[in-house]
């Protein structure tokens, strides 16, 4: 069953911490969410093109203070993310 | 083709006030010529001259069936893009404006212009969230239905209001000239007139 990218970063969040720059793997969201890694990465792409992940070089992911200032608004409705110069692309 | 066929085929288009109908009703006093619009109501919304309002039951004129895009863009400015937008995103996010703009093949500042648009139009709000890098990202989301449904049908009825207006305005202009000019015709270009005071 799809996962909404919401989820992702709810789950992202929890496993990880933008102020101590703890990180995460994609193996450890996917167990989380019981989905396929594909997806998970899919979601992060759309994650950092919101500016709301990083993903590492070496894959390791977390959320950003922008992801925890979106999750701490607590709106469950849809939301568009207007980044500076956002092009889409991935930081990885 | 004939232009009676023409005819023809623009009336079946028509639609007409049906008061058996609970999408909305009209109702008028029955000593002015007050006259109001209500939506979802089984009894008269209001009195006037100290009378419950009646029910408007002897329309007979016919008028075109508005289009969704077309009231939007004509009573809130929102053109194709900005209903596309609001459509496009609902159960799905967050999305980057360029997705949006990808999806939609938009370019990404028609994009950001629309979300802005929305938002003065009260069917967004805009919330801004510090980046890492620092400065801050624009964040659109949506009102909750409630609210976004209040705000669209006052909104409308503002604009329906100044078209009321603008359409009594005329009125009384035509019946002022006709009480001032009782032996003349009524111009052939008096809607023209009209237009330029």
């Amino acid at each position: 069953m799809p996962v909404p990218r919401r989820t992702v970063l709810e789950e992202l969040a929890a496993e990880s911490d933008a102020a101590a720059r703890e990180t995460t793997t994609v193996a450890a969201l996917a167990a989380a969410l019981e989905i396929d890694e594909r997806a998970v990465e899919a979601h992060l792409q759309g994650l950092v093109a919101c500016e709301l992940a990083r993903v590492d070089p070496d894959g390791h992911a977390r959320v950003t203070i922008t992801g925890e200032e979106l999750l701490e608004l607590g709106t469950d409705e849809m939301v568009i993310v207007d980044a500076p110069g956002g092009s889409g692309g991935s930081n990885r | 083709m004939s232009d009676e066929g023409t005819e023809q085929s623009s009336q079946d288009d028509e639609v007409q006030y049906d008061p058996d109908s609970s999408r909305y009703d009209l109702y008028e006093c029955p000593d002015c010529d007050n006259v109001v619009l209500a939506l979802g109501r089984d009894e008269p919304p209001m009195s006037c001259h100290d009378r419950p309002m009646e029910r408007v039951t002897d329309v007979e004129m016919q008028v075109k069936p508005p289009d969704v895009k077309q009231v939007l863009l004509q009573a809130f400015g929102l053109p194709k893009a900005g209903l596309d937008i609001c459509l496009c995103v609902i159960g799905e996010g967050p999305l980057s404006a360029s997705e949006v703009a990808d999806e939609l093949g938009y370019d990404r500042s028609t994009v950001t212009r629309y979300l802005n648009t929305l938002v003065e139009l009260g069917l967004l709000r805009r919330s801004e969230l510090n980046r890492e890098a620092g400065g801050v990202v624009n964040v659109y989301h949506s009102v909750d239905l409630e609210r976004m449904r209040r705000e669209t049908l006052i909104g409308f009825y503002v604009w329906a209001g100044e078209a009321a207006a603008l359409i009594e305005d005329a009125n009384l202009t035509k019946q002022d000239y006709l009480e001032e000019n009782p032996d003349r015709e009524l111009p052939s270009v008096f809607w023209e007139e009209f237009e330029d005071d």
